[in-house]
Protein backbone atom coordinates (compact mmCIF):
# COMPACT_ATOMS: atom_id res chain seq x y z
CA UNK A 1 0.00 0.00 0.00
CA UNK A 2 1.68 3.73 -0.88
CA UNK A 3 1.14 5.72 1.79
CA UNK A 4 -1.64 8.56 0.59
CA UNK A 5 -2.19 10.36 3.61
CA UNK A 6 0.56 12.52 4.50
CA UNK A 7 -1.05 14.06 7.45
CA UNK A 8 -3.15 12.22 9.85
CA UNK A 9 -6.30 14.09 11.04
CA UNK A 10 -8.33 13.81 14.40
CA UNK A 11 -11.27 11.37 14.41
CA UNK A 12 -13.66 15.23 15.55
CA UNK A 13 -12.24 16.94 12.17
CA UNK A 14 -13.01 13.41 10.16
CA UNK A 15 -16.16 13.79 11.01
CA UNK A 16 -16.77 17.33 11.01
CA UNK A 17 -15.47 17.55 7.22
CA UNK A 18 -17.86 14.82 6.47
CA UNK A 19 -20.94 16.03 8.07
CA UNK A 20 -20.13 19.61 5.75
CA UNK A 21 -18.88 17.24 2.78
CA UNK A 22 -22.90 16.33 2.83
CA UNK A 23 -24.34 19.36 3.45
CA UNK A 24 -22.48 21.23 1.16
CA UNK A 25 -22.63 18.58 -1.38
CA UNK A 26 -26.37 18.40 -1.07
CA UNK A 27 -27.00 22.34 -1.87
CA UNK A 28 -24.64 21.49 -4.69
CA UNK A 29 -26.42 18.90 -5.82
CA UNK A 30 -30.25 18.87 -5.24
CA UNK A 31 -31.39 21.93 -7.31
CA UNK A 32 -29.45 21.31 -10.33
CA UNK A 33 -31.05 17.19 -10.22
CA UNK A 34 -34.51 18.07 -9.15
CA UNK A 35 -34.22 21.29 -12.39
CA UNK A 36 -33.55 18.35 -14.39
CA UNK A 37 -35.81 15.47 -13.03
CA UNK A 38 -39.12 18.04 -12.91
CA UNK A 39 -40.79 16.51 -15.07
CA UNK A 40 -39.88 12.77 -13.31
CA UNK A 41 -41.19 14.74 -10.60
CA UNK A 42 -44.53 15.99 -11.82
CA UNK A 43 -45.67 12.91 -13.33
CA UNK A 44 -44.37 9.74 -11.36
CA UNK A 45 -44.36 11.28 -8.14
CA UNK A 46 -47.66 14.12 -7.93
CA UNK A 47 -49.19 12.44 -11.10
CA UNK A 48 -49.65 15.11 -13.17
CA UNK A 49 -50.32 15.05 -16.79
CA UNK A 50 -49.15 17.52 -19.70
CA UNK A 51 -52.42 15.93 -21.77
CA UNK A 52 -55.67 17.61 -21.85
CA UNK A 53 -58.68 15.98 -19.56
CA UNK A 54 -61.36 17.02 -21.38
CA UNK A 55 -63.79 15.31 -23.78
CA UNK A 56 -62.69 15.57 -27.67
CA UNK A 57 -64.52 15.01 -30.55
CA UNK A 58 -63.65 12.03 -32.71
CA UNK A 59 -66.30 11.46 -35.55
CA UNK A 60 -69.59 10.34 -35.67
CA UNK A 61 -71.17 6.91 -35.36
CA UNK A 62 -72.75 6.93 -38.95
CA UNK A 63 -69.61 7.71 -40.44
CA UNK A 64 -67.97 4.00 -39.28
CA UNK A 65 -68.53 1.44 -42.13
CA UNK A 66 -70.01 -1.92 -41.59
CA UNK A 67 -67.30 -4.27 -41.97
CA UNK A 68 -64.08 -2.85 -41.79
CA UNK A 69 -62.61 -0.25 -39.13
CA UNK A 70 -62.18 3.44 -40.28
CA UNK A 71 -59.30 5.98 -38.54
CA UNK A 72 -59.98 9.19 -37.42
CA UNK A 73 -57.69 11.58 -36.09
CA UNK A 74 -58.10 13.24 -32.88
CA UNK A 75 -55.94 16.26 -31.20
CA UNK A 76 -55.98 16.11 -27.10
CA UNK A 77 -54.18 19.92 -26.05
CA UNK A 78 -50.95 19.84 -24.17
CA UNK A 79 -48.85 22.07 -21.94
CA UNK A 80 -45.27 21.91 -21.83
CA UNK A 81 -42.77 24.42 -21.11
CA UNK A 82 -43.76 27.17 -23.86
CA UNK A 83 -47.04 25.78 -24.87
CA UNK A 84 -48.57 26.04 -21.45
CA UNK A 85 -51.18 28.51 -20.84
CA UNK A 86 -49.64 30.36 -19.00
CA UNK A 87 -47.41 31.82 -21.32
CA UNK A 88 -49.91 31.37 -24.80
CA UNK A 89 -52.44 33.98 -22.84
CA UNK A 90 -49.50 36.15 -21.16
CA UNK A 91 -50.47 38.47 -24.33
CA UNK A 92 -53.76 37.76 -25.65
CA UNK A 93 -53.49 40.07 -28.48
CA UNK A 94 -49.98 38.65 -30.30
CA UNK A 95 -50.06 35.18 -30.90
CA UNK A 96 -47.25 33.17 -29.00
CA UNK A 97 -46.95 30.79 -31.78
CA UNK A 98 -48.59 29.33 -34.78
CA UNK A 99 -48.96 26.35 -33.76
CA UNK A 100 -51.53 24.96 -31.67
CA UNK A 101 -49.73 22.46 -29.27
CA UNK A 102 -51.86 19.24 -29.12
CA UNK A 103 -51.21 15.23 -29.25
CA UNK A 104 -52.33 13.98 -32.37
CA UNK A 105 -53.70 10.66 -31.88
CA UNK A 106 -55.45 8.56 -34.31
CA UNK A 107 -58.35 6.23 -33.35
CA UNK A 108 -59.99 3.10 -35.08
CA UNK A 109 -63.26 3.03 -34.59
CA UNK A 110 -65.46 -0.47 -35.78
CA UNK A 111 -68.49 -2.22 -34.68
CA UNK A 112 -67.66 -4.93 -32.08
CA UNK A 113 -67.94 -8.31 -34.57
CA UNK A 114 -67.35 -11.63 -33.99
CA UNK A 115 -64.41 -13.95 -35.87
CA UNK A 116 -65.34 -17.10 -37.32
CA UNK A 117 -61.92 -18.57 -36.22
CA UNK A 118 -61.37 -21.18 -38.89
CA UNK A 119 -61.23 -18.66 -42.00
CA UNK A 120 -60.57 -15.55 -39.61
CA UNK A 121 -63.15 -13.72 -41.43
CA UNK A 122 -65.80 -11.68 -39.58
CA UNK A 123 -68.72 -13.73 -38.78
CA UNK A 124 -71.03 -11.68 -37.24
CA UNK A 125 -71.40 -7.35 -36.41
CA UNK A 126 -72.64 -6.17 -33.81
CA UNK A 127 -74.29 -2.64 -35.49
CA UNK A 128 -77.08 -1.77 -34.07
CA UNK A 129 -80.20 -1.73 -37.24
CA UNK A 130 -81.71 1.40 -36.03
CA UNK A 131 -78.52 3.25 -37.76
CA UNK A 132 -80.08 1.97 -40.82
CA UNK A 133 -82.64 4.76 -40.42
CA UNK A 134 -81.35 7.50 -38.79
CA UNK A 135 -77.96 9.33 -37.73
CA UNK A 136 -79.03 11.73 -35.17
CA UNK A 137 -81.44 12.20 -32.56
CA UNK A 138 -80.53 8.90 -30.39
CA UNK A 139 -82.44 8.14 -27.60
CA UNK A 140 -80.25 7.47 -24.27
CA UNK A 141 -80.72 3.57 -24.49
CA UNK A 142 -79.93 3.55 -27.60
CA UNK A 143 -76.57 5.57 -27.26
CA UNK A 144 -76.07 2.90 -24.69
CA UNK A 145 -76.16 0.07 -27.25
CA UNK A 146 -73.93 2.22 -29.68
CA UNK A 147 -71.99 2.58 -26.82
CA UNK A 148 -71.31 -1.00 -25.85
CA UNK A 149 -71.21 -2.20 -29.78
CA UNK A 150 -68.17 0.01 -30.99
CA UNK A 151 -64.67 -0.18 -30.31
CA UNK A 152 -62.69 2.36 -29.57
CA UNK A 153 -58.56 2.06 -30.36
CA UNK A 154 -56.00 3.77 -30.33
CA UNK A 155 -53.51 3.06 -33.37
CA UNK A 156 -50.58 2.99 -31.34
CA UNK A 157 -49.19 -0.28 -31.05
CA UNK A 158 -49.42 -1.64 -27.58
CA UNK A 159 -45.15 -2.77 -28.67
CA UNK A 160 -43.84 0.10 -29.17
CA UNK A 161 -46.24 2.28 -30.67
CA UNK A 162 -46.20 2.33 -34.04
CA UNK A 163 -48.93 2.86 -35.89
CA UNK A 164 -50.95 -0.09 -36.85
CA UNK A 165 -53.13 -0.13 -39.85
CA UNK A 166 -55.57 -2.44 -41.27
CA UNK A 167 -54.96 -4.47 -44.13
CA UNK A 168 -57.09 -7.00 -45.51
CA UNK A 169 -55.22 -9.79 -47.08
CA UNK A 170 -55.77 -12.52 -50.71
CA UNK A 171 -58.25 -14.54 -48.81
CA UNK A 172 -60.05 -11.32 -47.48
CA UNK A 173 -59.23 -11.79 -44.48
CA UNK A 174 -58.78 -8.53 -42.59
CA UNK A 175 -55.80 -7.28 -39.32
CA UNK A 176 -54.42 -4.50 -37.91
CA UNK A 177 -50.95 -4.99 -39.12
CA UNK A 178 -47.98 -2.92 -37.29
CA UNK A 179 -45.18 -1.90 -39.61
CA UNK A 180 -42.56 -2.26 -37.27
CA UNK A 181 -42.14 -5.83 -36.29
CA UNK A 182 -45.28 -7.40 -37.70
CA UNK A 183 -47.19 -7.07 -34.82
CA UNK A 184 -51.19 -8.35 -35.82
CA UNK A 185 -54.70 -8.15 -34.08
CA UNK A 186 -58.05 -8.53 -35.28
CA UNK A 187 -60.71 -6.31 -35.79
CA UNK A 188 -61.28 -6.14 -31.97
CA UNK A 189 -58.02 -5.02 -31.22
CA UNK A 190 -57.33 -8.66 -30.11
CA UNK A 191 -53.89 -9.65 -30.24
CA UNK A 192 -53.26 -12.31 -32.75
CA UNK A 193 -49.67 -12.64 -33.47
CA UNK A 194 -46.27 -10.49 -33.25
CA UNK A 195 -44.31 -9.05 -30.61
CA UNK A 196 -47.37 -6.87 -28.55
CA UNK A 197 -47.63 -8.35 -25.27
CA UNK A 198 -51.27 -7.57 -25.08
CA UNK A 199 -54.52 -6.11 -26.95
CA UNK A 200 -54.97 -2.90 -28.63
CA UNK A 201 -55.33 -0.37 -26.53
CA UNK A 202 -59.36 1.09 -26.10
CA UNK A 203 -59.74 4.29 -24.78
CA UNK A 204 -61.84 4.12 -21.44
CA UNK A 205 -63.60 7.16 -21.64
CA UNK A 206 -66.46 6.90 -24.08
CA UNK A 207 -69.74 9.10 -24.59
CA UNK A 208 -72.26 9.46 -27.99
CA UNK A 209 -74.13 12.46 -28.06
CA UNK A 210 -77.78 12.68 -28.85
CA UNK A 211 -76.33 13.94 -32.52
CA UNK A 212 -74.51 10.68 -32.78
CA UNK A 213 -71.29 12.62 -32.36
CA UNK A 214 -68.88 10.03 -30.78
CA UNK A 215 -66.36 12.23 -27.57
CA UNK A 216 -63.12 10.45 -25.89
CA UNK A 217 -61.14 11.69 -23.13
CA UNK A 218 -57.07 10.30 -23.10
CA UNK A 219 -56.94 7.42 -21.15
CA UNK A 220 -56.52 3.80 -22.01
CA UNK A 221 -57.35 0.63 -20.30
CA UNK A 222 -54.40 -0.77 -18.52
CA UNK A 223 -55.31 -3.15 -16.10
CA UNK A 224 -54.69 -1.32 -12.57
CA UNK A 225 -51.74 -3.74 -11.00
CA UNK A 226 -49.60 -3.51 -13.61
CA UNK A 227 -47.51 -0.44 -13.76
CA UNK A 228 -48.43 2.39 -15.79
CA UNK A 229 -45.39 2.55 -17.92
CA UNK A 230 -44.99 -1.33 -19.10
CA UNK A 231 -45.78 -1.06 -22.00
CA UNK A 232 -45.72 2.69 -22.19
CA UNK A 233 -48.21 4.44 -24.52
CA UNK A 234 -48.59 8.47 -25.24
CA UNK B 1 17.58 33.17 -55.62
CA UNK B 2 15.25 30.84 -54.63
CA UNK B 3 17.66 28.23 -52.86
CA UNK B 4 18.45 31.51 -50.85
CA UNK B 5 14.55 31.93 -49.95
CA UNK B 6 14.14 28.09 -49.25
CA UNK B 7 16.87 28.61 -46.60
CA UNK B 8 16.02 31.40 -44.68
CA UNK B 9 12.61 30.35 -44.60
CA UNK B 10 14.09 26.70 -42.45
CA UNK B 11 16.22 29.44 -40.37
CA UNK B 12 12.90 31.04 -39.42
CA UNK B 13 10.68 27.59 -39.01
CA UNK B 14 13.27 26.41 -37.19
CA UNK B 15 13.65 29.30 -34.80
CA UNK B 16 10.08 29.61 -34.40
CA UNK B 17 9.63 25.55 -33.35
CA UNK B 18 12.78 26.27 -30.96
CA UNK B 19 11.16 29.34 -29.10
CA UNK B 20 8.57 27.40 -28.91
CA UNK B 21 10.00 24.34 -27.28
CA UNK B 22 11.78 26.19 -25.25
CA UNK B 23 8.77 27.46 -23.56
CA UNK B 24 6.32 24.86 -23.59
CA UNK B 25 8.31 22.39 -24.75
CA UNK B 26 5.38 21.79 -26.93
CA UNK B 27 7.49 19.39 -29.52
CA UNK B 28 8.54 16.74 -27.54
CA UNK B 29 4.89 16.48 -26.53
CA UNK B 30 4.08 16.37 -30.14
CA UNK B 31 6.81 13.69 -31.00
CA UNK B 32 5.81 11.64 -27.53
CA UNK B 33 1.96 12.00 -28.79
CA UNK B 34 1.96 11.63 -32.69
CA UNK B 35 4.97 8.77 -33.34
CA UNK B 36 4.29 5.48 -32.24
CA UNK B 37 6.57 2.59 -33.48
CA UNK B 38 3.97 -0.38 -34.89
CA UNK B 39 4.48 -3.79 -36.28
CA UNK B 40 5.41 -3.53 -40.14
CA UNK B 41 2.96 -6.45 -40.78
CA UNK B 42 -0.60 -5.33 -40.79
CA UNK B 43 0.00 -1.77 -39.54
CA UNK B 44 -3.36 -0.79 -40.99
CA UNK B 45 -5.54 -1.50 -38.50
CA UNK B 46 -3.46 0.31 -35.21
CA UNK B 47 -5.31 3.59 -37.73
CA UNK B 48 -8.77 2.26 -36.71
CA UNK B 49 -8.38 4.46 -33.69
CA UNK B 50 -7.44 7.16 -35.48
CA UNK B 51 -10.28 7.09 -37.98
CA UNK B 52 -12.95 6.96 -34.76
CA UNK B 53 -11.31 10.36 -33.66
CA UNK B 54 -11.21 12.02 -36.80
CA UNK B 55 -14.67 11.94 -37.58
CA UNK B 56 -15.58 12.70 -34.06
CA UNK B 57 -13.75 15.51 -34.58
CA UNK B 58 -15.69 16.26 -38.07
CA UNK B 59 -18.90 15.62 -35.85
CA UNK B 60 -18.07 18.44 -33.11
CA UNK B 61 -17.17 21.04 -36.34
CA UNK B 62 -19.62 19.94 -38.54
CA UNK B 63 -22.39 20.57 -35.50
CA UNK B 64 -21.01 23.60 -34.69
CA UNK B 65 -21.63 24.60 -38.02
CA UNK B 66 -25.42 23.65 -37.75
CA UNK B 67 -25.86 25.42 -35.19
CA UNK B 68 -25.64 28.50 -36.77
CA UNK B 69 -29.30 27.38 -38.45
CA UNK B 70 -30.81 25.06 -36.01
CA UNK B 71 -33.77 26.04 -34.10
CA UNK B 72 -34.54 23.60 -31.83
CA UNK B 73 -38.31 24.23 -31.04
CA UNK B 74 -40.94 22.08 -32.57
CA UNK B 75 -42.52 24.68 -34.88
CA UNK B 76 -39.35 25.42 -36.71
CA UNK B 77 -36.86 22.21 -36.34
CA UNK B 78 -38.15 20.73 -39.53
CA UNK B 79 -37.98 24.19 -41.50
CA UNK B 80 -34.98 24.97 -40.33
CA UNK B 81 -33.50 21.66 -41.49
CA UNK B 82 -35.32 22.50 -44.72
CA UNK B 83 -33.51 25.86 -44.73
CA UNK B 84 -30.30 24.08 -44.29
CA UNK B 85 -30.71 21.52 -46.99
CA UNK B 86 -32.00 24.31 -49.48
CA UNK B 87 -30.95 27.77 -49.05
CA UNK B 88 -27.55 27.75 -46.90
CA UNK B 89 -24.75 27.51 -49.14
CA UNK B 90 -22.69 24.14 -48.95
CA UNK B 91 -25.84 22.72 -46.42
CA UNK B 92 -26.19 20.14 -48.01
CA UNK B 93 -22.52 19.15 -47.61
CA UNK B 94 -22.13 20.23 -43.81
CA UNK B 95 -25.10 18.52 -43.00
CA UNK B 96 -24.21 15.60 -45.75
CA UNK B 97 -20.99 15.46 -43.74
CA UNK B 98 -22.85 15.48 -39.75
CA UNK B 99 -25.07 12.88 -41.33
CA UNK B 100 -22.72 10.33 -43.39
CA UNK B 101 -19.64 10.62 -40.63
CA UNK B 102 -22.05 9.65 -37.92
CA UNK B 103 -22.85 6.41 -39.35
CA UNK B 104 -19.31 5.59 -40.61
CA UNK B 105 -18.44 6.42 -36.77
CA UNK B 106 -20.66 3.47 -35.80
CA UNK B 107 -19.27 1.08 -38.31
CA UNK B 108 -15.54 1.85 -37.59
CA UNK B 109 -16.20 1.88 -33.95
CA UNK B 110 -17.19 -1.68 -34.12
CA UNK B 111 -14.03 -2.41 -36.36
CA UNK B 112 -12.01 -0.93 -33.76
CA UNK B 113 -13.55 -2.97 -30.85
CA UNK B 114 -13.18 -6.15 -32.87
CA UNK B 115 -9.79 -5.36 -33.90
CA UNK B 116 -8.48 -4.64 -30.13
CA UNK B 117 -10.44 -7.45 -28.92
CA UNK B 118 -9.23 -10.07 -31.17
CA UNK B 119 -6.10 -8.70 -30.47
CA UNK B 120 -6.01 -9.07 -27.13
CA UNK B 121 -5.50 -5.39 -26.64
CA UNK B 122 -7.72 -5.16 -23.37
CA UNK B 123 -5.12 -6.96 -21.64
CA UNK B 124 -3.19 -5.78 -18.77
CA UNK B 125 -2.09 -3.61 -18.47
CA UNK B 126 -4.54 -1.96 -20.59
CA UNK B 127 -8.32 -2.99 -19.10
CA UNK B 128 -9.11 0.41 -17.75
CA UNK B 129 -8.89 1.99 -21.45
CA UNK B 130 -10.74 -0.74 -22.78
CA UNK B 131 -13.64 0.36 -19.93
CA UNK B 132 -12.95 3.85 -20.92
CA UNK B 133 -13.57 3.26 -24.69
CA UNK B 134 -16.78 0.80 -23.88
CA UNK B 135 -18.31 4.34 -21.76
CA UNK B 136 -17.00 6.17 -25.20
CA UNK B 137 -19.08 3.21 -27.00
CA UNK B 138 -22.46 4.26 -24.73
CA UNK B 139 -21.82 8.30 -25.40
CA UNK B 140 -21.82 7.78 -29.30
CA UNK B 141 -25.16 5.49 -29.13
CA UNK B 142 -26.37 8.43 -26.97
CA UNK B 143 -25.44 11.09 -29.20
CA UNK B 144 -26.92 8.77 -32.65
CA UNK B 145 -30.28 8.23 -30.71
CA UNK B 146 -30.54 12.12 -29.31
CA UNK B 147 -29.31 13.45 -32.83
CA UNK B 148 -32.03 11.43 -34.45
CA UNK B 149 -35.14 13.20 -33.20
CA UNK B 150 -33.80 16.74 -33.88
CA UNK B 151 -34.85 16.01 -37.33
CA UNK B 152 -38.14 16.69 -36.08
CA UNK B 153 -39.43 14.86 -39.50
CA UNK B 154 -41.65 11.21 -39.55
CA UNK B 155 -38.44 9.00 -39.35
CA UNK B 156 -36.38 10.65 -36.50
CA UNK B 157 -39.72 11.02 -34.28
CA UNK B 158 -40.98 7.61 -34.88
CA UNK B 159 -37.00 5.94 -34.16
CA UNK B 160 -37.16 8.28 -31.31
CA UNK B 161 -40.06 7.14 -30.01
CA UNK B 162 -39.70 3.74 -30.81
CA UNK B 163 -36.27 4.04 -28.59
CA UNK B 164 -37.83 5.75 -25.75
CA UNK B 165 -40.52 3.26 -25.35
CA UNK B 166 -37.50 0.50 -25.46
CA UNK B 167 -36.43 2.28 -22.08
CA UNK B 168 -39.86 2.14 -21.18
CA UNK B 169 -39.84 -1.24 -20.45
CA UNK B 170 -36.49 -1.48 -17.87
CA UNK B 171 -37.30 -1.94 -14.66
CA UNK B 172 -38.25 -0.58 -11.66
CA UNK B 173 -37.11 2.34 -13.32
CA UNK B 174 -38.88 2.43 -16.56
CA UNK B 175 -41.38 5.13 -16.08
CA UNK B 176 -38.77 7.69 -14.66
CA UNK B 177 -36.44 7.02 -18.20
CA UNK B 178 -39.28 7.55 -20.19
CA UNK B 179 -40.58 11.24 -18.50
CA UNK B 180 -37.35 11.61 -18.22
CA UNK B 181 -36.38 11.43 -21.66
CA UNK B 182 -39.97 13.00 -22.77
CA UNK B 183 -40.10 15.81 -20.31
CA UNK B 184 -43.38 15.01 -19.01
CA UNK B 185 -46.12 12.59 -20.53
CA UNK B 186 -46.38 12.99 -24.30
CA UNK B 187 -43.92 14.06 -26.71
CA UNK B 188 -44.22 18.19 -27.39
CA UNK B 189 -41.65 21.05 -27.37
CA UNK B 190 -40.56 19.69 -23.75
CA UNK B 191 -39.32 16.30 -25.78
CA UNK B 192 -37.44 18.32 -28.59
CA UNK B 193 -35.70 21.11 -25.87
CA UNK B 194 -34.16 18.21 -23.90
CA UNK B 195 -33.23 16.06 -26.69
CA UNK B 196 -30.99 19.05 -27.98
CA UNK B 197 -29.74 19.96 -24.32
CA UNK B 198 -28.64 16.29 -24.83
CA UNK B 199 -26.87 16.12 -27.88
CA UNK B 200 -25.01 19.68 -28.41
CA UNK B 201 -24.44 20.17 -24.31
CA UNK B 202 -24.28 17.03 -21.96
CA UNK B 203 -23.09 14.46 -24.42
CA UNK B 204 -20.84 16.21 -25.89
CA UNK B 205 -18.94 18.04 -22.83
CA UNK B 206 -18.63 14.43 -21.71
CA UNK B 207 -17.26 13.19 -24.42
CA UNK B 208 -14.24 14.88 -24.58
CA UNK B 209 -12.42 14.63 -21.81
CA UNK B 210 -12.88 10.85 -21.82
CA UNK B 211 -11.50 11.15 -25.36
CA UNK B 212 -8.23 12.81 -23.79
CA UNK B 213 -8.56 9.81 -20.92
CA UNK B 214 -8.58 7.57 -23.84
CA UNK B 215 -5.51 8.83 -25.53
CA UNK B 216 -3.82 9.31 -22.44
CA UNK B 217 -4.12 5.88 -21.34
CA UNK B 218 -2.81 4.41 -24.91
CA UNK B 219 0.03 6.56 -25.08
CA UNK B 220 0.82 5.52 -21.38
CA UNK B 221 0.70 1.79 -22.28
CA UNK B 222 1.17 2.16 -25.95
CA UNK B 223 -0.95 0.53 -28.91
CA UNK B 224 1.22 -2.55 -29.54
CA UNK B 225 3.41 -2.92 -26.05
CA UNK B 226 7.02 -2.89 -26.01
CA UNK B 227 9.45 -4.33 -28.44
CA UNK B 228 11.17 -5.72 -25.24
CA UNK B 229 7.77 -6.92 -24.34
CA UNK B 230 7.17 -8.60 -27.55
CA UNK B 231 11.01 -10.48 -27.54
CA UNK B 232 10.44 -11.63 -24.15
CA UNK B 233 7.05 -13.55 -24.82
CA UNK B 234 8.82 -14.99 -27.64
CA UNK B 235 11.74 -15.98 -25.72
CA UNK B 236 8.70 -17.57 -22.70
CA UNK B 237 7.15 -19.24 -25.62
CA UNK B 238 10.37 -21.11 -27.31
CA UNK B 239 11.43 -22.18 -24.02
CA UNK B 240 8.09 -23.94 -22.73
CA UNK B 241 8.78 -25.46 -26.27
CA UNK B 242 11.88 -26.46 -25.54
CA UNK B 243 10.64 -28.48 -22.55
CA UNK B 244 8.09 -29.98 -23.88
CA UNK B 245 10.49 -31.17 -26.49
CA UNK B 246 12.91 -32.64 -24.22
CA UNK B 247 9.91 -34.57 -21.73
CA UNK B 248 9.19 -35.94 -24.61
CA UNK B 249 12.74 -37.53 -25.45
CA UNK B 250 12.53 -38.69 -21.77
CA UNK B 251 9.32 -40.62 -21.86
CA UNK B 252 11.09 -42.30 -24.52
CA UNK B 253 9.13 -41.26 -27.30
CA UNK B 254 11.92 -41.01 -30.46
CA UNK B 255 10.43 -38.07 -32.83
CA UNK B 256 13.35 -39.17 -35.25
CA UNK B 257 11.59 -42.93 -35.58
CA UNK B 258 8.68 -41.12 -37.83
CA UNK B 259 7.14 -37.71 -38.79
CA UNK B 260 4.84 -38.44 -36.03
CA UNK B 261 4.83 -34.48 -35.49
CA UNK B 262 3.48 -34.07 -38.51
CA UNK B 263 5.36 -31.47 -39.62
CA UNK B 264 7.42 -33.25 -42.57
CA UNK B 265 11.05 -34.43 -43.06
CA UNK B 266 12.84 -31.47 -42.51
CA UNK B 267 10.77 -29.25 -40.21
CA UNK B 268 10.37 -28.79 -36.46
CA UNK B 269 8.33 -27.44 -34.53
CA UNK B 270 10.77 -25.02 -34.00
CA UNK B 271 11.49 -24.38 -37.17
CA UNK B 272 7.86 -23.26 -37.54
CA UNK B 273 7.11 -19.91 -35.82
S1 LIG C 1 -44.19 -1.54 -32.52
FE1 LIG C 1 -45.77 -2.75 -33.34
S2 LIG C 1 -44.83 -4.68 -33.46
FE2 LIG C 1 -43.26 -3.49 -32.57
Amino acid sequence: MTELQKDPITRGDFLGFGLLGTVVGAILTIPPVAFVLSPVIKTDLLGESDIDEGWQEVASVSDIPTDEPASFTIEFPIEQIYAGPDVQNQFPDEKRSDEEFTLKNAVWLSWKSEINHDTGKIAKVERPSFLDEKSSGFSESEREELKKNINVLSNSCAHLGCPVRWLINLDGKGEFLCPCHGGLYDINGTYEGGPPPRDMYRYVNVKIEEDGKLYVKHGYDIEPGLDKQQPYVV
Amino acid sequence: MIGRARSQAADASKFVVDWMEHRTGVVTHMEHFLYEPVPKRGAWVYTLGSACLFLIALQFLTGILLLFYYVPTTDHAWDSVYYIMNDAYFGVLIRGIHYWSANFLMAVIGMHMAQVFFSGGYKAPRELNWVVGVVLLLLVIGLAFTGYLLRWDQDGFWASVVGMKIGSYSPFIGGATIHFLLGGDTVGPATLSRFFAIHVWLLPAAIAPLIGLHLYLLRRHGVFGSESEYTERLAKLHETQRLEEYSRLEMGDDPYDDDDDRYGDNGSRNGRE
